[in-house]
Order: structure tokens, then sequence, then C-alpha cells
């Protein structure tokens, strides 16, 4: 009998190093900082529509179309650009003027994340800055070690070019070093840089993302330390990244090229929806198994089989397609806000209420497409209107070029109530009344405009 | 040593005590364990077999005891395994090799600067000056825009470029190890100064139609020492991921980072870096573990981005007419070597052998508490590799990193042939250090490699290789049609 104690007490032992090592590796957040720039980048549509007569490059199709899209873009009068803008030199930024907006960034959020969660610099064991259109020597993760002081040892790792679906990457190389070290802090920085990405030419297609992007940021820490888990405000459920850059349409359809005149800029093709929607639905299909409950799943299963087998003896009369309902699994939806019609596409391809889109949608308004951390904005808008409780699923979504779809899953670990976000100073005036653009009628008079004799005096005003 | 003695190393006597307590302490255990082994078979053997049988006799053990007792070993041994961390493979990988169009010779070189920098005769001569002290051949490759005057860097050259390097890359990679794409699971790729939207792993992706779940990563501004950082990410990933792929594409993209003004401290990236890259395929699967080359056993990162001095010292600027580049500080050298104590304080615990590090410990301890006069022990690191592959940054980079770790011109011969003969490809050029040794026959089963990379921040890593096989000549490489040709004889300067 005792000759079985000691083996079998190296059977436990192992057991409970196996479960131990488990019990280690979730993912948690424990805060997270989004960035408000100084109210002087505030950029207007009359601004816009400034430096849009600024160029002298566009004529009257480019001003129609470039109007036109500004004021049905979604976009408030709040948002906020590159200094450079403001300060009328976008036409020849300089590196400088790259390195300035990032530093506006850095120093403003990481600072307050770190006074928020009393962790100092020395601390964090693994660093991920991603920020797609700039990359310097040396790379701006060195540049946030440097001012910060941090540790000789850290992990540090500088995400470029993956566009506006960076987040979940990030995430997922976190994700995957918290599998294999016990106790690690790891600080994720998340930006875009807007000055020297900025388009001066006239090809139209690559003018809109000057009109659609914005400053914004966000600064995330995670942790698998269980000890910190009663302070966590998130644990990550799951993760899935669809790429669909094999297929040549998608992989085009968003690119940074040079147009005829050399200048260079980022064009959107015409078949970006498309590309868009077969990536998301892929996306869907590998995400909804492991999300949904068995419940559901079953439901759907079922309805599909009933109608493949009444079509195929009752040719005539398609019954309506099965929807999955994904509400049954998820309660808050975290859009990416790349624009009205993406948000309303994915409304409608999810099912979802007006409700369920409002964060993407007033972030949309009052921030504009901050690229890869717009859904920390529409988290932290959930957050100040005091929704996110105890046990809820939160679905993060993003879409970017390659063409890549990546989406994860959070679940609440506390109730959120406490104030003292970006969204903070203005959240009780969410949802406004009406979100249309008060310059609609203002420039309805371009519609009547000949191209010909189209010429806009130097000293006009706009209304 | 205590000063007042005379210096005893140099006598022959000396260094087989050496040797002898060398051999002593890092056999310590066998010396200890087979004595007792041999008591204790001494000790059976005396017994007799009659009494042997007799004590198994009175064991009383039966068949259901011996069945679960079995059952417990293996599952015992089968959690442990399970637990224990995922070794990871090289199993191969292929260097850029650029077309011989793409050569430029130094009268080339000079001929273009001279005509590029008229205006500016003393900025032609600083470079002639850097060239011919560069330790640079005749054969480095620029690609097809630099060629021009003055160059054409747009960006669908830059693009081009990424493109034939890459491709080329990961295709022979493709033919030497025989997988499908579809196969790969990890896809990484590093390129410092070039992040073009899509990446270059999007571009990647695109060609070789890899899988819709494919993992990718695109890192960029982490300098010469990129290509180590990739290795790190992967490992991490692999341990997350049984059963996979991954591969790794290391490069370095000169078109859109070719400095066109005339300040001194920046031509000098100008003087030194060429074109390469390098694509490598890890796996962890059981099935490679015969046919893998290399396993990774360490990788070592050090950052000294929180020093001032050591963050500005790679620093990309625009100069006074604002044209961008990147400029070297004067204490690069300084620097570097305080990177690489850091470095090597972390590393040398993990792979120098229980001698060195007895010795080491001794003199810390000596120098603490008895006499901090005594000279500090510098660990001798040829004890723990055979082979060094150095990051070739320069000329002065490698006469410096052979002074501090005392090396012999042999163990440095990689790095400075893949200098003279490839230039400076940044982080891809420790593949081409590897390969050479391989080429030239060195590499044998066991053999233990340090390859140490510095990149701007300022970064030193290194990571240790373990060879699987030993790896037979011919080898097919960048160095194939050459490698009878070195080692060549590199002059301090090389008169223009």
């Amino acid at each position: 009998m005792f000759s079985y104690c000691f083996p079998l007490l190296c059977l436990f032992y192992n057991l409970w190093k196996i479960f131990d090592r488990r019990r280690h590796q979730n993912c948690y957040i424990l805060d997270y900082e989004c960035y408000k720039p100084s109210d002087d980048k505030k950029l207007s549509t009359r601004f816009c529509g400034e430096v849009i007569r600024r160029n002298k490059q566009l004529g009257l199709n480019e001003y129609k179309f470039l109007l036109k899209a500004i004021v049905s873009s979604g976009i408030g009068e709040d948002t906020y650009g590159p200094r450079m803008v403001l300060e009328g030199r976008e036409m020849s930024p300089t590196l400088e003027d790259a390195i300035i907006e990032m530093d506006d960034f850095f120093l403003d959020t990481i600072d307050k994340l770190f006074n928020k969660t009393g962790i100092s610099p020395s601390e964090i064991d693994v660093l991920v800055v991603n920020i797609s259109m700039l990359a310097i020597v040396p790379s701006l993760s060195s540049r946030i070690i440097h001012h910060y002081k941090m540790r000789e040892d850290i992990k540090v790792y500088n995400l470029t070019g993956m566009g506006c679906s960076a987040s979940p990457i990030a995430i997922n190389i976190v994700q995957n070093i918290f599998k294999t070290q016990r106790n690690v802090q790891a600080l994720i920085v998340t930006s875009e840089s807007l000055s020297l990405g900025w388009y001066t030419g006239k090809d139209r297609s690559m003018i809109l993302t000057n009109c659609l992007f914005r400053s914004g940021g966000c600064a995330i820490l995670l942790t698998n330390k269980v000890a910190l888990k009663e302070k966590a405000m998130f644990k990550l459920k799951c993760l899935v990244r669809t790429h669909h850059g094999a297929k040549d349409e998608s992989y085009d359809c968003c690119k940074q090229k040079e147009d005829d005149q050399g200048y260079e800029g980022v064009h959107l093709g015409k078949n970006l929806p498309k590309a868009a929607t077969r990536a998301f639905v892929d996306n869907l299909k590998e995400i909804a198994p492991k999300i949904l409950p068995v419940r559901e799943l079953l439901r759907f299963t079922l309805l599909t089989l009933i109608r493949k087998m009444t079509q195929k003896y009752n040719k005539t009369g398609a019954a309506a397609r099965p929807v999955i309902n994904f509400k049954t699994g998820i309660d808050h939806f975290c859009l990416h806000t790349g624009g009205k019609a993406v948000i309303d596409a994915v409304a409608q391809n999810l099912n979802l209420s007006e409700y369920d889109i409002e964060p993407a949608r007033m972030t949309l308004h009052r921030f504009g497409n901050t690229s890869a951390s717009s859904i920390w904005y529409v988290l932290a808008y959930m957050q100040a209107k005091k929704r996110l409780k105890k046990g809820n699923k939160v679905f993060m979504i993003s879409f970017g070029a390659g063409f890549k779809c990546n989406s994860c899953l959070w679940e609440v670990m506390r109730d959120l109530d406490q104030d003292g976000n970006v969204w903070k100073e203005f959240i009780n005036s969410y949802p406004p009344k009406t979100i249309d653009n008060p310059f609609f009628e203002k420039y309805g008079w371009i519609n009547e405009e000949d191209p010909d004799t189209f010429h806009i005096p130097d000293d006009y005003v706009i209304p | 040593m205590p000063q007042a003695l005379p210096n005893f190393s140099s006598s022959v006597k000396l260094k087989y005590v050496k040797l002898g307590y060398q051999y002593l302490v890092d056999h310590i255990l066998t010396f200890l364990l087979i004595p007792t082994m041999v008591g204790i078979s001494v000790q059976i053997i005396l017994l007799g077999p009659e009494e042997m049988l007799k004590i198994w006799r009175s064991l009383d053990i039966d068949l259901v005891q011996i069945l679960c007792s079995s059952f417990l070993i293996i599952l015992i041994c089968t959690l442990y395994f399970m637990s224990k961390p995922r070794s990871v493979y090289l199993v191969d990988y292929a260097c850029y090799k650029p077309p011989i169009t793409y050569r430029v010779s130094f009268s080339t070189f000079m001929e273009h600067s001279r005509l590029n920098l008229k205006d500016n005769l003393k900025s032609v001569d600083f470079q002639m000056r850097i060239l011919e002290r560069s330790g640079l051949g005749e054969e480095t490759c620029l690609p097809p825009a630099i060629h021009y005057i003055p160059p054409t860097p747009t960006m669908e050259a830059a693009r081009g470029e990424a493109e034939e390097v890459i491709f080329s890359a990961i295709d022979s990679l493709m033919q030497k190890t025989g997988i499908k794409v579809k196969d790969i699971d990890i896809l990484i790729v590093n390129c410092s100064l070039f992040s073009p939207t899509p990446s270059l792993s999007a571009m990647v992706v695109n060609k070789y139609k890899l899988r819709s779940n494919i993992k990718s990563y695109n890192l960029s501004g982490m300098g010469c020492s990129a290509g180590l950082i990739s290795m790190d990410l992967a490992r991490d990933l692999l341990q997350a991921h049984p059963n996979s792929y991954a591969l790794v594409v290391s490069t370095e993209i000169i078109t859109p980072n070719y400095y066109k003004g005339s300040e001194r401290a920046m031509l000098l990236p100008n003087c030194l870096f060429r074109m390469g890259g390098a694509a490598i395929l890890l796996s962890n699967k059981s099935r490679d573990k015969h046919r893998a080359k290399y396993r990774l056993v360490h990788v070592v990162r050090t950052h000294k981005g929180s020093d001032d001095k050591a963050y500005k010292c790679v620093y990309e600027q625009e100069d006074s007419q604002g044209k961008v580049g990147i400029n070297l500080s004067k204490d690069l050298m300084v620097i570097a070597g305080e990177a690489l104590k850091s470095n090597i304080t972390t590393i040398g615990p993990l792979v120098l052998p229980a001698s060195e590090q007895l010795l080491f410990l001794i003199t810390l301890i000596g120098r603490k508490i008895f006499n901090p006069k005594w000279k500090p022990y510098i660990p001798d690191f040829k004890q723990a590799f055979e082979h060094f592959c150095i990051h070739a940054g320069g000329r002065a980079v490698i006469d410096e990193l052979q002074k501090n770790l005392q090396l012999s011109s042999e163990h440095v011969e990689a790095s400075r042939m893949t200098l003279h003969r490839f230039g400076n490809t940044s982080s891809s050029s420790l593949w081409y250090e590897l390969s050479y040794i391989e080429a030239k026959g060195r590499m044998k089963k066991g053999d233990r490699v340090w390859q140490i990379a510095f990149g701007s921040g300022f970064k030193c890593n290194s990571a240790v290789w373990k060879c699987n096989r030993t790896i037979k000549t011919p080898t097919d490489g960048p160095w194939q049609d050459c490698i009878d040709r070195y080692p060549v004889h590199i002059p301090e300067i090389v008169k223009l």
C-alpha cells in the first residue's frame, strides 16, 4: 500500500502543475485609457472645407465629391486632426511633425494610464506598439522605453502596416506570451500617424482617407497575474483572425501606392465593401461555434437542415434563410468605426438594433475613424453609459488592409460603474437628437455650379 | 590574480592545471555517480544469484500490483513530457543572392557619389575614406533604383525590391525543405524602414495564397537585431501552438532609405548597407527532429533605451535641408560594448560550463570581500560555443567584439567574410554568416552557435542554437560559387 504513495504523489503533483499552468494563462485587461487630444486640434466641417479649398490641385468635381463625402460620413464637428493640418502645413509635412504627433499621444495617455492603475513603468515586461503608417529608427517602442526608463529585459514588439485591425493582433501576441510565462504585465499602445500619410494629390480614391481618418489612440494594460484578478476589468475568452490576402481583389482593395503624378497615398478600391463582407462572414463562421451557446447552434443547424430538405422536395417557394442570433452569446458589440456604411452593413448582417450600434455611431460622430484604436473608444462609451455589468460578454470586431478581419470576445469581470474615462465630460449630451451634418444645406449650392466656369474667388468666406 | 605575483598564465604547467580543473568541475556529477554505481553493482554481485531470487520472491508481488505500478509510471511519464516546453527546431533557411548586375564596385560607388554630390566635395572625400576602411568588397549589391543618377526611390521601386528579395528567398526555402505553403501556420516578416499598407506580411500571404487563418505579424523599426526578435516571437508562438510551422522573413529594403543629402554622419549608412534577405523555417513538430538543422536553445534580449546616449546613437532625422537619413553617433562602439556586457551577464549563467561560472563567482566574491583590485575575470566564451555569428555591422563592431570576447580570427572569420562579400545586410547578415560556416564544412553535430546582433534603440540580442546533424559540403546557398575563394585577407585600408 505504502509503495503506491510515492507514485501517486508524483501523479497528483504533475496534474496540479498542468492545472496551475492553465490558471496562469488567462489574459486580463487591468485598465485602458483612450487619447483625447487638446481642443485646439478640433476639425470642424467648416475647417475641412477650408483645407480642401487650400489645395490648388482640386477642381470642382473633386470639391463636390469631397464635400459630399464629409457631410454624409457620420463624422461630427468635434473630431481631432494632426497639428500640421491646423497650422496650414499639410502640403509639406516633416518627420518632426510626425514625431510630435506621436509624442503628444504617448506623454498624455500613457502617463494617465500609469497614474490610474498605480503600476510603475519598470514593472512592464512586455510592450507592443502598433502604429500603422510610421516606421522610424529607433522605433516608436524604443521611444516609449526611453522616455519611461523601462527595464532592460523588456520584450518589445513594434508592429506596422497592419491597418485598422491591428488591435486584436497586438492582443494575440500578448495572449501567446501569457501562455508561456507567468506573472507578466504587458502594455499595448495603439494609434495612427496621420502626418506623413497625408495625401496631397487629386486622385479621388486616395483623398478619401484624408477626410475619414482622425487622431486618436489608446493604451491598454494587460496581465496574467492571478493575484490581480480582482482588479481586472475584462478577461479574454477567445480571439479569431482571418486573413484574405490570398485573394487578389481583397489584397488590392486597400493599398498604399503612388498616383499618376507620383504623390503617395492610400488607395481605397471600389470593391472594398465586398472584400470586407467576405472576410467578415469567414471570421464569423469561425468564431460563432466558439462563443454562442449550444442551444443556439443546435437551433440554427436544425433550421438549416429543415430548409435544405424542404428545398429539395419543394423546388418552388424558398423559405426565409435562418439567421443566427448573435445576441444569445453576446451582450455588447464593439464595431470598428470604419465609416457610416461599414457600421450599417455590419448591423444589417448581424441583425442589430439601434441600441446595439449606438456606441459605434456615437464614436464615429465624436472621434471619427481613429483606425486601430476606434474599438477602444466604443468600449469606453459603453463603460461611460454604465452598460457593462459583471458577466456580460463584449464582442470586438475590426477590419483592416490586407484584407484582414479580426475579432475577439471579452468577459466583463466586475460591474464597471465608475466614471473617469475619455467620454467623461460630454457623455451626458450623447446620443444627440440628430447627427446630421449642419453644413448639409450650406453646401447645397455646389450642385448648381458649372464645372467649366467654376472658380472660387480668393476672398471667399465659407458661411 | 594578485598584482604582486608575476604573470604565470603563460606558463605551460599552469595551462594543464587549468585544463584539469575545467575537466573536473564540468564532469563533477559523473565523477560522483560512477563510484556509487560501481559500489552498488559490486554489492549486488557479491550477494549472489540465489540471494537475489530469495529477495525477489519475498516481495510477494502479484499481477495486479505490477499492472497498477506500470500504469502509474507510464501516466507520470506522459504527464511529465506533456508539461515540458516544446523544442523549437530550425528546419532550414535560405538567403537571397542578388544577381551580379546589381553589383556595386568601389569605382561605381565613388563615381555615383561624385556625380550625386557634386557640390560637396568634402562629403565625397568622406565617403571615400569610409569605403576604404569599411571592410566591404567589390561584389556587394544595391537595388536597381539606387543605380540611377540621381537615385529614383519611388514606392513602386521599393515594392519591387521587396518582392524580389522576399519571394526569391521563400521560393528557395520551399524548394530546399519540400513543404507546401498551405502548411505554414505562422508568418513573421521584419523589415526596419519600409512599411507599406498593406504590410509586407500581407504581400507574402497574397503571393503564396497562404491560408486565411494564418497568424501573421509585421515587425518594423527594430533595426539590425530584428531577426532575433522575430525568433523570440516565433518561439513564444510555437509554445502556444503545437504541431506548427513558422516562417520568418528578415530583410532590409534599401530603396526608400538612401540618403540624398550631404550631411556626413548621415552618409555613413549609404556606404555600409547593402541588399540582402533571408527566410527561415521553424517548426515544433516531432517529425522534424531528425531532419532539422538546428535547435533553438536560448534567446536573450537586452534593451538599453532607458539610457539617453544609447537611445540617441542611431537616430532617424531630417538634416538642415529637410532630407531624411539615419544619424550614427560617434560613441556607437562604446554603447555597443555596454549593451554587450549586459547581454553577457544574462546569457553567461545559461551557457557557460560550471568551471567558468565557478571561477567567475570566486573572483567576484574575492573582489567584493577581499581585495577590489583583483582583475575582473572575463569568462571564456570559447568554452561554451564552437561558432560565433556576430552581426556584420561594420569592421569596427567586429573588431570591438573580437577584443571584448577574446576571440581568435577564425571565430570571427564568418562575420568578416560576410561583410566583405555581402556588406551590411542588417537583420539577415547573421544567416549569411551561418551559411558561410556550413559551406566551409565546419558545422558538426552538437556544435553550439552564438548569434549576436545589435540594433537601434539600443538593443543587443543574442540567440543560442545547437546543431542537430552534421552538415555536409557542398551546401547550396549564397556562398555556393565563391566559397573556395574565401577567406580573403582584408587590408586595413584599401587605397582608392
